[in-house]
């Protein structure tokens, strides 16, 4: 058995006393230490293993404490537990929890808290959304606990004392470490859930881990934190209270922010160069995780032309991607050629043929790549584009309408709304979707998987090759080796038309420090935030 | 009298009935369901939720037990898409907010609505006519969608007046009543005006003048009166619809009322508490026009039940 500190990072951050990120030199701490950030729905829930949504995960960081955190960069370092240890096989894992943690009631921290949450998440009688988390970790059992063929209790994690945590896992995961750091793995308090029931998680009742503690939750217009005393590092925590604001309108949420009510808010599409120069120490624009496509139907269901890999590939060469990005959205996205966002870390960007071309380049390829799979003037292409009800869907939607004419495409537009346009894509009702997808982990499987024959994979793509390459990833030494080969296939196959990779654009007020500003994940944590005196 | 109420309560259970098992069939018809995501649940995963939510069986089913919880135990379920939330809890924190902002905003629109409607049709054609019609007019074509954003730039912003949206003491309500208000004000200032010309034209009225009384004396004691009663069918309606709230209230001002909840459970297919709100304004619905009906009769007494 290796004993395993992770990465450089997290010896570094284990070899310091604080974990907190600390005021630097020279900076002096404002008085009033409270954050106010901007939510744009209400938060559909407090509960760990019952949130499915991005701003929950937000909420659910600050008042839970998972087995590890992530620094500024987004690599995980010590939470509850100080380090773990890898057997040889890769199959197991052995998570040493820290003594001092504790429950904002006082209570300890225990491995059988983990056991409980985990086995939670899994069992089918809390009928979780996120269930499947848990079987994307490769924990042992899950899928048969999930299905109710095995009990709760037969997962693969168990507690060896109150403070060590084992794991096993079904096949090597290599990104298993950056997996504990989402919140659907984070321990909740077992009397405290089952004395109150689906109410736990209310003001008063809400019993955490984490750095803060819930003060009030109004659904649908605030919800407010405090400091948590209890928490094992409280002293290095800085920021008093945090606060998140519901504000359904970005523009409206962005008059609130100049209004002085918000510290930080999103900037609306086609604003940042305005606002940059406005106030260059406010706006920015950070890498996250995210890429737009417009998924090609390849099934059965889908229409005749889009088998053809000539007619997907000239769709793909006809996206201007440049003018989506710098004439709609103009806040530092950039253009997309394959699928996996270009910030995951690790990841080696394949060298992708008609990513180097010149427009016009691609505009001749896509018209001969057109002319021999049969159509022209006479026979011309037609293709529906089916997307969801939003402003810059519709921007770029149009967009591309546009494009496509320049090829002899004639795109129908789609709109509907979201449940009718997922259930469309699940049922491969579609020929051209619009689709975004979103990294679950710092790691590229979480993109590539996606593709797989037997992944969500709406247009229903299949390649052996492909496959055999992402379970060959599971094992490698180097799985970034396999990603990349695997983007070159998806580059020649085309199952989609990448069109952007996402930048989130923000303004944040610049006596705010700590907020990640490289971590592509974007999770961040209040209890590294704090406020400086101007 | 009392046997026209008693008969118009006995339909609206029928009525309501119909109401639930329409919505309760229309909402199931629509494609998704309330679990549908971007990322496909696990089968497993999903059968376990609707096991969960009691969405495995059969809609007729799904149907009866709704209704049985309503009237055994008034447990409205819980909500699809808030976990930790019954349909109940929602609609009780919700639905105090909707009710402050709107019932003020309907006293505000009465008020400033039928003075302007009066004063214009007193002085027809006279400057004070043409401000008042001004005034509604510019009301009427400026939406709630484009008035509430511009309240918040000049209030919350330039002038640092008011908080931009949230929910508490009397200073949060400004911008939602006003924003609310003005259409429907609008609207009043219209049909009061355009009534009581109609009612200063006719005979009783020339008799009042005839005889001497005071114009103050013919406008409140015999003009307004008979003036309101299509005022007062416009306020019916008006009234329900103000106080279960505005989706661009909600929206713009973030002051968590029903409004917005319903127009979500919509889109997120969030049933309980979509069938919840279409239950409470339904009964709202029904109850206010019984009241219109009553106001009729007794403001005009030609009108027998």
């Amino acid at each position: 058995m290796t004993r395993l500190f992770l990465t450089t990072a997290l010896v570094a951050g284990m070899a310091l006393p604080a974990l907190a990120v600390q005021p630097a030199e020279g900076e002096k701490l404002a008085e009033n230490q409270s954050y106010t950030f901007w939510l744009l729905d209400a938060i559909k829930t407090a509960d760990p293993q019952k949130n499915t949504d991005v701003e929950g995960s937000d909420i659910i960081r600050q008042l839970f404490e998972g087995l590890l955190n992530e620094d500024e960069k987004g690599a995980p370092i010590p939470g509850v537990a100080t380090g773990f240890d890898v057997s040889d096989d890769k199959l197991t894992y052995t998570f040493h929890l820290r003594p001092e943690a504790k429950w904002s009631n006082g209570d300890p921290v225990t491995a059988h808290d983990f056991v409980y949450s985990w086995q939670r998440l899994a069992n089918p009688e809390t009928a979780s959304e996120y269930a499947w988390f848990m079987e994307l970790m490769n924990v042992e059992n899950a899928s048969a606990v999930v299905k109710g063929e095995k009990q709760p209790g037969e997962l693969g994690v168990k507690a060896l004392d109150d403070h060590t945590l084992e794991v096993r896992l079904t096949a090597p995961t290599p990104y298993f470490p950056k997996m504990v750091t989402h919140g659907s793995t984070f321990p909740v308090n077992q009397k405290v859930v089952e004395a109150e029931g689906d109410n736990w998680t209310q003001p008063g009742k809400l019993v955490g881990n984490g750095a803060y503690v819930l003060k009030s939750h109004d659904l649908g217009v605030q919800i407010s934190m405090e400091k948590n005393p209890e928490y094992w590092d409280a002293g290095n925590v800085v920021m008093e209270r945090i606060k998140g604001l519901t504000v359904n309108d970005n523009n409206v949420a962005l008059t609130r922010y100049q209004a002085g009510e918000l510290d930080r808010v999103q900037i609306p599409a086609g604003q940042y160069p305005r606002l940059k120069e406005q106030f260059p120490d406010q706006a920015v624009s950070i890498p996250y995780s995210c890429t737009y496509a417009y998924l090609l139907n390849v099934s059965e269901k889908g229409p005749e032309a889009l088998k053809d890999v000539r007619v997907r590939k000239a769709l793909s060469y006809a996206m201007q991607r440049d003018v989506v990005v710098n004439q709609i959205l103009q806040g530092g996205q950039k253009p997309a050629y394959n699928w996996t966002h270009w910030a995951i870390e690790g990841f080696q960007m394949p060298e992708i043929d008609y990513a180097s071309w010149s427009q016009a380049e691609r505009l001749e390829k896509a018209k001969a790549l057109l002319a021999e799979a049969g159509y022209g003037p006479d026979k011309p292409l037609k293709l529906t584009l089916q997307y969801n009800t939003d402003e810059n869907h519709k921007k770029i939607a149009v967009a591309a309408q546009q494009f496509y004419k320049q090829i002899g495409v004639e795109l129908t537009l789609n709109n509907v709304e979201w449940k009718v346009h997922t259930d469309r894509m699940q049922s491969q009702d579609f020929e051209m979707a619009r689709y975004a997808w979103c990294a679950d982990y710092n790691e590229a499987s979480t993109f590539l998987d996606y593709f797989r024959s037997t992944g969500m994979n709406y247009g229903k793509y299949s390649n052996p090759e492909f496959d055999r390459l992402m379970d060959q990833s599971k094992t490698s030494e180097d799985p970034n080796v396999q990603y990349t080969a695997a983007e070159k296939i998806l580059a020649e196959d085309m199952p989609l038309v990448p069109v952007y990779q996402y930048s989130k654009v923000d303004m944040i007020r610049d006596d705010i420090k700590g907020l990640p500003t490289e971590n592509v994940m974007n999770d961040w944590y209040a209890k590294d935030i704090y406020r400086i005196q101007k | 009298m009392f046997g026209f109420i008693l008969r118009r309560l006995a339909v609206a259970i029928p009525t309501l009935l119909l109401l639930i098992v329409v919505s309760f069939l229309l909402m199931h018809a629509a494609p998704g369901g309330p679990f549908t995501q971007e990322r496909a649940l696990p089968p497993q995963v999903l059968a376990n939720l609707n096991a969960k939510y009691g969405l495995d069986e059969p809609l007729w089913r799904q149907i009866v037990n709704y209704v049985w919880g309503i009237v055994a135990h008034f447990d409205f379920g819980p909500s699809f898409v808030y976990p930790d939330r019954s349909v109940n809890q929602i609609i009780a924190a919700g639905f105090p907010v909707t009710l402050t902002y709107g019932g003020i905003a309907f006293v505000a629109a009465v008020a400033v609505g039928v003075a302007l409607g009066v004063a214009a049709a007193i002085r027809q054609n006279s400057w004070m006519d043409y401000l008042a019609v001004g005034i509604s007019i510019g009301a009427q074509v400026l939406p709630n969608f484009v008035m509430a954003p511009i309240l918040v730039l000049v209030f919350t912003l330039w002038l640092g007046w008011l908080p931009g949206g949230g929910w508490g003491g009397p200073i949060y309500w400004i911008m939602p009543v006003v924003a609310l208000s003005t259409s429907f004000m609008a609207s009043i200032a219209r049909i009061t005006r355009s009534s009581m010309l109609e009612v200063l034209g006719s005979n009783h009225i020339r008799t009042a003048r005839a005889k001497g009384l005071p114009e103050r004396a013919v406008i409140l004691r015999h003009a307004l009166k008979p003036a309101m009663l299509p005022v007062i069918s416009y306020l019916g309606p008006a009234f329900v619809t103000m106080i279960t709230g505005s989706v661009v209230i909600d929206m713009y001002f973030s002051t968590g009322g029903i409004g917005r909840s319903f127009v979500d459970s919509a889109l997120n297919r969030d049933y309980a508490v979509m069938m919840g709100i279409t239950i409470l304004v339904g009964a709202l619905t029904i109850l206010f026009s019984l009241v219109v009906d009553v106001l009729y009769a007794w403001i005009d007494p030609k009108i027998r039940y």
